[in-house]
């Protein structure tokens, strides 16, 4: 069976993290490691960061899932280390492109994976709450990320069904396949979209009154240290430019 | 009656989520050097097709501009900085407005907002404005020289306001193509 993304059911995980963690640390590798932010001394610490995907991974004993990780970027990073200085012209191009779009690529990808996978909805609403975010932005974006991996899965489908016909493409026709393709992803995320409404709307939501939440949700041991991780990444750039450069 | 409801909320879900895989599938071409500053041109563009049929479910102030946050809250997650938050909220209150002022069943109000709220795409020109010099040296760590050279040579800060003259002009075609499309299909099949 496959693993559902932000499940309505909790399964067996490794090492719990409360939502509110993981989305710092979402939001720390996206700052730092995806886009690349903080100047030099950010970038010495962009592989402490990569490892925190890593660890969990290893943590819920998903074996395949790190062994690839640390291949990816233990591998780009090996490669762009040693290999890139003796190499030159369109070789050496290659190799940055590679390497570094894997680098600041695969680290995001993967904390967010494991941060949809690991979670569930009501845990989500549950942190954004103790957030104390306004109602209107937890709905949507908890419709947003549950809803993701509905679309992609939509999209396909529907790119495999022209496939089928011979729509692809090429050919000159780029506006029509476009409609071809678009046009009915929407109107299925629509149709499912309206299910969800009635689904939400049956269990409460949007209700007047305040709704309860059974998820226990605090910070433990390894919360701490996560966080202080994150802080240490906003810290380093910002010490940097006190101290001067 | 102006309160939005949670059927409201998870409309801009839903809605947000069909436009911004939308968005990711064009953004994928900006590995390609000339796609990148293309992005403000086609996103509008395809992305009016969504939009419209969107307009037709708004009913209230607030869901447009909720929107453009969310938008540029994403942006953030993927990695594009924090520029987009800012862009996202205030076109998107202002798209709103526009609407507003059509009662939002206005079609022709539908597609002036739909080019004010594209123009929330600058944001992520920005950083490659405001702090070029890093942003230079970080392009050439992630993509190569050649890469970063050419994209600093597109965009600077004089074809900035072209690129938001060119988002909104782009929205404006996208929202009467994506209207044209909302007559043929949506219409039609009765989701509108």
């Amino acid at each position: 069976m496959r693993r559902e993304l932000l499940a309505s059911k909790k399964k067996e995980t490794g090492l719990s993290l409360d939502p509110r963690t993981k989305l710092a640390l979402l939001i720390t590798i996206a700052l730092f490691v995806l886009s690349g932010g903080g100047g030099a001394a950010s970038k010495q610490f962009a592989p402490i960061l990569a490892a925190v995907p890593l660890i969990l991974l290893l943590t819920e004993k998903s074996w395949k899932g790190s062994v690839i990780y640390f291949v990816l970027y233990g591998g780009s990073y090996i490669l762009q280390l040693w290999a890139l200085p003796h190499l030159s012209g369109l070789p050496n191009f290659l190799v940055v492109a590679i390497c570094g779009f894997f680098m600041r690529f695969v680290p995001g990808i993967m904390m967010g994976y494991i941060t949809v996978r690991t979670t569930t909805v009501s845990e989500f609403v549950a942190s954004m709450k103790k957030l104390h975010l306004p109602e209107q932005i937890i709905i949507p974006m908890s419709v947003i990320f549950r809803f993701f991996p509905t679309v992609v899965e939509e999209y396909n489908a529907i790119g495999d069904a022209m496939k089928m016909r011979g729509i692809r493409f090429g050919g000159g026709k780029a506006s029509a396949m476009l409609e071809y393709r678009l046009v009915p992803v929407i109107m299925c995320s629509v149709k499912i979209g309206e299910e969800l409404n009635a689904a939400a709307l049956t269990r409460g939501l949007g209700g007047p009154v305040k709704r309860t939440n059974i998820c226990e949700i605090g910070f433990h041991v390894q919360d701490v240290f996560f966080l202080l991780l994150c802080v240490v990444a906003f810290a380093i750039p910002i010490v940097t430019m006190i101290t001067g450069r | 009656m102006n309160k939005l409801q949670g059927k409201d909320l998870i409309n801009v879900g839903i809605f947000t989520a069909i436009y911004f895989v939308v968005m990711m599938a064009i953004a994928m071409l900006g590995f390609i050097p000339i796609f990148l500053p293309l992005l403000i041109v086609l996103v509008p563009l395809i992305g009016g097709i969504v939009m419209m049929l969107y307009y037709s479910k708004v009913q209230k102030f607030g869901m447009v501009s909720l929107t453009g946050l969310i938008c540029g809250i994403l942006m953030l997650l993927t990695g594009m900085g924090y520029w987009s938050i800012i862009t996202g909220a205030v076109f998107g209150v202002l798209a709103d407005l526009v609407l507003k002022s059509g009662d939002y069943k206005s079609a022709k109000k539908g597609i002036i907002s739909h080019g004010v709220f594209s123009m929330w795409i600058i944001g992520n020109y920005i950083p490659i404005v405001a702090t070029r010099d890093s942003y230079y040296q970080q392009l050439i760590s992630g993509y190569g020289q050649e890469y970063a050279d050419s994209i600093m040579s597109y965009i600077s800060a004089y074809t900035l306001p072209l690129l938001l003259i060119a988002g909104f002009v782009c929205g404006v075609i996208g929202g009467v193509i994506g209207q044209k499309i909302f007559k043929k299909h949506f219409k039609r099949a009765g989701i509108a």
